[in-house]
């Protein structure tokens, strides 16, 4: 009779690709960010990090990329697993091109999922996490205008969730006005909690199976 | 009354050929539903019918609907004992047309018991949202329905793997088709394979990615045939059992999935003197 084989030794796994999930945070540098506002975010990022470096499956499928917006739009970190994401440490100067920073982003991811499909990488709908303390500034309206308008058609599309934060003093009835959802306003400077909020956020979406419906952690750092 | 590992005989007839099956099947939480104190929410059912006639059916309920378990658990009992009751009343179809008409009266029947539970607990019928895999496999055929994913593969007598099902997906890999989803019973995935099958398999999607070779969706023979060898070699039941439960807990398994886990096989051994056309 044969000898019954040990499944641990003899089982051997599909070597698959990981499906991604990718998140584009989208950060406002402008001046009024100046001082304890940007040490904070700065924080946030570090907590961010170390708190997806815990789960070993968002380690291999959350993918981030970091783009600041002043008066220029800056790819500070193109997207990279979260072991390879070095945080940065941002600056506040200039006005505020929101509108040309969301432009960006959205032209990130699809140049992203461009490049996952030829090699039969599954994702997950991309995410962008705009946090700003203000409203878009020293841009054309039209390039406002035709960015809330992006946004509302990949949202409704479901080829993106677009999360926008306020923080202190922004314009939150004109982020209402860009983004589909409802923008959510920071309390204080409580950046820590956001972004250990957007992490186990991130980690349930990596595994989760919603009808259509993110099942999100209940955020305890802002308020609608 | 059925659990979500019930199993067992429909009927005592005697065997009309000397072939059985022998199936080891288990369900196993995943570690994201235990993090957040939710039970396993897969669920199985198998059982023989004339001992050469196995009934198997799979399910996987939404993570996201409150009482994704329990739609697993009515869907999978209800759809094989519709196949079960079927046998019992009436002859066994010989023609595929007929075949799949029996796997859709199932998963019918899987809809309305869903749906009824739905109506007696007042709650939406998407709080019960379930995929539904359903598998009768006899010597010489096995017929399959699918909604949602997870898939159905099957090892012929010459060691031939193929799937007989494919995961369907939406456009988002946490994103499938439900069996409350409109249109699901009309987009089930149902067919006949002819052949003769040595051992099947069904599992749900917590193992897609390491049984499937993505994206065209090949079987990995080398994550299957250990199992098929383990349920061939081992007659004890319970021993079979305890390993491929113990495998799927394991932290190898973990650190590719952390979704619920269930994996069916079946094997048909067959008497000797009918040892199936292909063999030496």
């Amino acid at each position: 009779m044969a000898v019954a084989p040990k499944l641990e030794e003899t089982v051997e796994f599909a070597e698959n690709p990981e499906p991604r999930c990718p998140c584009v945070l989208l950060l406002d540098t402008s001046s009024s960010m100046r001082g304890a506002p940007i040490e904070a975010l700065n924080e946030g990022l570090r907590v961010f990090k170390t708190d997806l470096m815990h789960d070993v499956l968002a380690v291999k499928r959350v993918e981030v990329a970091v783009v600041t917006f002043d008066s220029e739009v800056k790819v500070i970190q193109d997207f990279v697993t979260v072991d390879h994401l070095e945080t940065p440490t941002l600056t506040a100067q200039g006005y505020t091109h929101m509108g040309g920073a969301i432009h960006r982003a959205l032209d990130m991811l699809q140049a992203r999922k461009e490049q996952y499909r030829p090699h039969g990488i599954a994702y997950y709908r991309p995410w962008v996490f705009m946090i700003t303390d203000g409203e878009p500034q020293d841009e054309p309206d039209d390039v406002v205008e035709h960015a809330a308008q992006r946004v509302k058609e990949e949202e409704a599309q479901k080829r993106v969730a677009f999360f926008a934060v306020g923080v202190e003093n922004a314009n939150m009835a004109r982020l209402a006005q860009i983004v589909t959802r409802t923008p959510m306003k920071l309390q204080g400077l409580n950046f820590v909690h956001l972004f250990v909020w957007l992490s186990a956020s991130m980690q349930a979406v990596a595994q989760s199976r919603p009808e259509e419906q993110l099942a999100l952690p209940p955020p305890d750092w802002g308020t609608l | 009354m059925c659990g979500e590992e019930a199993s067992g005989e429909v009927t005592s007839e005697r065997p009309r050929r000397g072939d059985r099956w022998r199936v080891v099947a288990a369900s196993v939480p995943g570690t994201r539903h235990q993090k957040r104190q939710q039970p396993c929410q897969d669920a199985h059912y198998w059982a023989t019918v004339q001992n050469d006639v196995l009934v198997a059916a799979v399910a996987d309920g939404a993570s996201s609907a409150t009482l994704g378990k329990v739609g697993a658990t009515l869907a999978v009992c209800a759809a094989a004992t519709t196949v079960g009751v079927h046998h019992q009343r009436t002859v066994c179809p010989d023609n595929d047309e007929a075949w799949c008409q029996w796997l859709v009266d199932a998963l019918h029947a899987a809809h309305a018991t869903v749906v009824a539970e739905a109506q007696a607990r007042q709650v939406p019928v998407r709080e019960l949202a379930t995929t539904l895999i359903l598998v009768v496999a006899m010597p010489a055929r096995v017929a399959v329905a699918q909604i949602g994913d997870g898939a159905v593969v099957v090892s012929d007598m010459a060691g031939n793997l193929l799937a007989l099902t494919v995961p369907q997906n939406g456009a988002y890999p946490n994103e499938t088709t439900f069996l409350i989803s409109p249109n699901a019973l009309t987009a089930a995935q149902v067919g006949v394979w002819r052949g003769s099958p040595k051992h099947v398999a069904a599992f749900s999607d917590g193992l897609q990615r390491l049984a499937l070779q993505m994206p065209d969706g090949h079987p990995h023979a080398p994550f299957f045939f250990p199992f098929f060898q383990l349920v061939e070699t081992v007659p004890a039941a319970r021993e079979a059992q305890g390993q491929v439960e113990a495998f799927l807990g394991s932290q190898r398994v973990r650190d590719r999935t952390d979704d619920d886990v269930t994996l069916f096989i079946g094997s048909l051994i067959r008497s000797s003197g009918d040892a199936g056309p292909m063999s030496l």
